[in-house]
């Protein structure tokens, strides 16, 4: 059973550095492009990926946490409404300052705080990402400025707040498929807008956009119900790795990086 | 003419100072970039704050060049316009 666990505990690590390893290299390699045109979409086209790298370390580090405490998923560690977030930050420091030298206090009182934490930077990080990957495509139909992405970063981080004290997993789920149907919507928009203009058939970017959001969602559902997909999970990260290639090697040819 | 968006624009502006060896006076450039003075003050403010063009002070003239960055920026400038059309961005 423990050899299965760090087996499994392996995949993840190694799926999350190819995920990361990706984005890092779309962000990096698309540094020359924006730094001299100072485009936006070019901007918030990166920073979806930031964002993506960023929300794969901290899933890395969920499993890491369910990992080290043997449970059976992340929200079986973090406490609901009772006892929120603040109070417990509050608790811990007050015993870590006060008591530390006296009480040997043992990593599991820390798992509710480091779950909460850890799950709320995920949650705001993949939030963000969609947001920004799909603010990237419409900056100019909604007249883009720098301020509607701080509401973007005031939603994602109130959503976030609200599903961790909550503890409502389906709330978190139900949030991302909306984001997932708004993606679809405008795309889709964009496809037909694009269609029109230049009666090509080459829109595999849609395609591979939709996928890059579905995919998302799955890996939201493994992270907060992990028995979901049991023997399917293998597939879901292979397909996932494959599209962040596809993108890699999308982005790094058109952007005329090494 | 179909509208120039900023990028192009910018790019006319540079491609003029490298067609006039890489040193043209502030006057005939705003003439032959085609675009309003109050708007051209704007470009150009921007395009020395982004040091992708300077001005050089000689025998009491005004002239502009462009910056090795500027210089990238042509060279680079069909990859980010394709770049930006391939994502929709």
């Amino acid at each position: 059973m423990q050899q299965f666990a760090m087996q499994s505990f392996s995949t993840e690590v190694i799926y999350s550095f190819v995920i990361i390893a990706c984005s890092l290299m779309i962000y990096f390699g698309t540094k020359e492009l924006y730094e001299l045109s100072n485009h936006k979409g070019i901007k918030y086209f990166r920073q979806a990926f930031l964002f993506f790298a960023l929300a794969y370390f901290f899933r890395s580090f969920i499993k890491l946490i369910v990992f080290y405490f043997n449970a059976q998923g992340i929200l079986s560690i973090s406490p609901r409404l009772f006892n929120p977030l603040i109070s417990q930050i509050t608790l811990i420091f007050f015993l870590y300052f006060s008591a530390n030298r006296i009480l040997d206090i043992s990593p599991r009182t820390f798992a509710p705080l480091f779950s909460q934490i850890t799950l709320l930077l995920f949650m705001y990080f993949s939030s963000m990402a969609i947001f920004y990957l799909l603010y990237s495509v419409m900056w100019k139909k909604w007249n883009g400025n720098d301020k509607k992405v701080y509401l973007f970063h005031l939603f994602a981080f109130v959503i976030s707040l609200f599903i961790v004290i909550s503890g409502n997993a389906l709330a978190y789920l139900g949030v991302n498929l909306l984001l997932f149907f708004i993606v679809l919507f405008v795309v889709y928009t964009s496809y037909k807008n694009k269609k029109k203009k230049t009666k090509s058939h080459k829109h595999n970017l849609y395609i591979i956009y939709l996928l890059l959001s579905f995919f998302w969602i799955l890996n939201i559902i493994d992270i907060l119900i992990p028995s979901f997909f049991q023997n399917f999970q293998m597939f879901v990260y292979l397909a996932s790795s494959t599209i962040f290639f596809i993108m890699v090697y999308k982005v790094l040819k058109k952007a005329g990086s090494s | 003419m179909a509208k120039r968006n900023k990028l192009e624009i910018i790019q006319n502006i540079l491609k003029i100072i490298q067609e006039n060896h890489n040193s043209i006076k502030p006057t005939p450039l705003l003439r032959q970039s085609n675009i309003s003075t109050t708007r051209f003050k704007e470009y150009f403010n921007d395009l020395i704050k982004k040091k992708i063009i300077k001005e050089i002070n000689h025998k009491e003239n005004k002239y502009i060049s462009l910056t090795e960055k500027g210089f990238k920026f042509l060279e680079k400038y069909r990859t980010i316009i394709n770049f930006i059309d391939e994502f929709e961005l």
